[in-house]
């Protein structure tokens, strides 16, 4: 993007960006940037650092005009329907569920927020994985991993986790231990402890103010190593998942490397997921595609957002999760996608693979 | 300096920009004669204010106190409940001391620092009824009483505090090293014994003239960030007055990158004044509310 012209006037598209970009909505596929031996091993120690840091790969020159032109044409963008939102509720907040969620269908999105919080196996585990894969990073020590876990959720984390966890029956809690200690042990096994001077970064909260304030984007990114930019880009984002592999994860990656290029001023050089579960490791060098996409998704959702915030009527648009969704015995859309009109209650199945898009970390 | 900050925070790297902002020279230094003034007249206002407090109760008007009446009014009236520590709520302590370590180069990274901060926290939340060793700090009796998980939550919060501070300056071009946290400036009213106020800040930058402060925020700047600026340097300059009277105030917001600086002169003083006033009478209608709801 070096002087590709993002200092030009805001909302433009910068002269020869690409037209052909991530679909909204949709992540694109992901990439191949393992072998077939790779995906049948997955990378450890050094091998899996090397993938982190693009090695050989020369870090990329920051265009110091890129962050401004990119806020700008979000702002641009914004502008008209961040106005319709009403004030005395607050700014309207753009976060990766509230984004995938809106992109998918409003009206699901809308019951979402009116029904009260299911905490699900899955979002335990996600939980308790993430905390595990923070004391390993920050550490160096795993004891006994559901202990660890446990003890950890207990004292920063989530009070409806707690909760779920001290009503667990035995025999569940007893299962979700056997899970979380697997994944415990993956980490072990494969993730080096980085070196105190990659100045690691666990649970990073980034914030992104956009037009005065009456709308944030908002993350929290797991994993972030390598000191601020200065000429080059220099620093790699890594998100944990403990669910399986999903072509979604990208969108909210390359929303966390729109937010870190907005918030740093230079976007970061390398960008993953790591999948606890079978230690398969997504790796994308970030180009100004990756960016740009990212961005139109995020201008796309946004403004819907604010739409909604606005009061508008939410529209309906039937999708894997029409099943789950509360709002199902009202909506005829989602009732002819699903075959029913009694939801089905998260966590009642074995297998509710739609459903752990919106629930798992 | 007071303008939009976006001109210094596209520019790269910030850690230069930021260190700049922090050793400009003094543009104006504020005469004694003002800071007096400003003192008695801001006693005077205050006095008249916490005498309407509920008998037996103090106030010590802190950052946090100042915040949230500034922000949230509405839940001053409850607010006063027992401390609870947290990883969010150690970080800071922590991580300044680590910062310590490393600004004086007994330590190479944060996170270094902060395991050996840990350490030696606990080492001397265990040493009881040693009287050679050190006091131990207020969150080592807590942290060591954690599990496993719960301590590394704790140092993981810590490390990634610090070194957000720890990236955001060339710490190398500070001649000398600056203060690191150090002790919080307080300033007690006259003419009342119940209210003082308390100002902090992460980093104090020395030279020859007056010194220069900077604060690390949380999310976003507030809108009034003037006023959040402002406190740290007024509380300098009502308890020490003269060279001591910041020039300037930087904050910094590593979570969405927002940096902002408050030149410090007699207008920002006042203002700030004004601001505390209003904060201090928030916080007794909230005591007095509070003792209403207790006495029915």
């Amino acid at each position: 993007m070096a002087g590709a012209g993002f200092g030009e006037p805001a909302g433009r598209r910068p002269p020869g960006s690409p037209r052909t970009v991530t679909a909204v909505g949709q992540a694109g596929p992901v990439p191949r940037t393992s072998s077939p031996t790779d995906a049948i091993r997955p990378p450890a120690g050094s091998a899996l650092l090397e993938r982190l840091r693009g090695h050989g790969t020369a870090r990329p020159a920051v265009d110091p005009g890129l962050a401004g032109g990119l806020r700008d044409w979000l702002e641009d963008g914004l502008a008209s329907v961040a106005g319709g939102a009403p004030v005395d509720t607050g700014p309207v907040r753009v976060t990766k569920e509230a984004l995938t969620g809106v992109l998918m269908c409003e009206a699901h999105l809308v019951a979402r927020r009116t029904s009260p919080r299911a905490v699900t196996v899955e979002l335990a585990r996600g939980s308790l994985v993430d905390a595990l894969f923070r004391q390993w990073v920050t550490t160096g020590r795993l004891d006994d991993a559901w202990s660890d876990a446990v003890g950890a959720v207990r004292v920063d984390g989530d009070g409806d986790v707690v909760d779920f966890l001290d009503a667990l029956a035995p025999d569940a809690s007893a299962e979700l231990a056997q899970e979380v200690a697997e994944h415990g042990a993956g980490i072990v096994e494969r993730w080096p402890v980085p070196s105190p001077t990659w100045l690691a970064r666990t649970q990073e909260r980034l914030v992104v103010p956009l037009v005065g304030g009456r709308v944030v984007m908002s993350g929290v990114v797991d994993l972030a190593f390598g000191g601020p930019a200065g000429e080059r880009a220099s620093v790699c984002v890594v998100e944990i998942k403990s669910g399986r592999r999903r072509i979604e994860h990208r969108g909210d990656l390359h929303f966390y490397a729109l937010l870190e290029t907005l918030r740093s001023g230079a976007p970061p050089f390398r960008i993953a997921t790591y999948y606890t579960r079978t230690g398969e490791l997504d790796v994308e060098a970030v180009t100004d595609d990756v960016l740009v996409g990212a961005l139109q998704r995020v201008l796309a959702g946004t403004v819907r957002l604010c739409r909604l915030a606005a009061g508008t009527e939410p529209s309906r648009t039937p999708n894997g999760l029409c099943a789950w969704c509360s709002a199902l015995p009202e909506c005829e859309p989602g009732q002819a996608r699903a075959g029913t009109d009694v939801p089905r209650h998260a966590g009642g199945a074995e297998d509710e693979d739609e459903f752990s898009l919106l629930v798992e970390t | 300096m007071t303008g939009p900050m976006t001109g210094m925070s596209l520019s790269l790297p910030r850690a230069r920009a930021l260190t700049d902002a922090l050793l400009a020279p003094a543009t104006d230094e504020i005469a004694a004669e003002e800071i007096t003034h400003l003192r008695s007249q801001l006693a005077g206002d205050l006095a008249a204010l916490v005498e309407e407090l509920p008998v037996g109760e103090r106030l010590r008007l802190d950052t946090f106190r100042f915040d949230l009446a500034r922000e949230h009014p509405e839940r001053c009236s409850g607010a006063d409940g027992p401390f609870v520590p947290s990883p969010r709520v150690c970080r800071r302590t922590i991580g300044l001391s680590a910062m310590a370590r490393c600004v004086r180069r007994w330590s190479p990274t944060p996170a270094v620092a902060v395991a050996e901060v840990l350490a030696a926290g606990m080492e001397d939340a265990t040493d009881d009824g040693d009287q050679s060793s050190s006091r131990p700090p207020w969150w080592a009796g807590w942290y060591r009483g954690l599990s496993a998980g719960g301590r590394a939550m704790v140092e993981a919060e810590a490390v990634t505090w610090a070194t957000q501070l720890w990236t955001a300056l060339e710490w190398d071009r500070f001649a000398p090293p600056p203060i690191i946290g150090g002790g919080d400036d307080w300033w007690d009213c006259p003419g009342t014994r119940v209210l003082t106020l308390r100002g902090r800040a992460e980093v104090k930058v020395r030279s020859d003239g007056p010194p220069a402060l900077l604060v690390v925020g949380s999310g976003l700047p507030p809108s009034d960030w003037r006023s959040a600026l402002g406190f740290p340097a007024l509380v300098t300059a009502l308890a020490r007055g003269g060279k001591s009277t910041p020039s300037r105030v930087v904050g910094m917001w590593p979570a969405s990158g927002q940096v902002r600086i408050l030149p410090v002169d007699s207008e920002a003083l006042r203002d700030t004044a004004t601001t505390v006033v209003c904060a201090v009478a928030t916080w007794v209608d909230a005591r007095l509310e509070a003792q209403g709801s207790r006495v029915a």
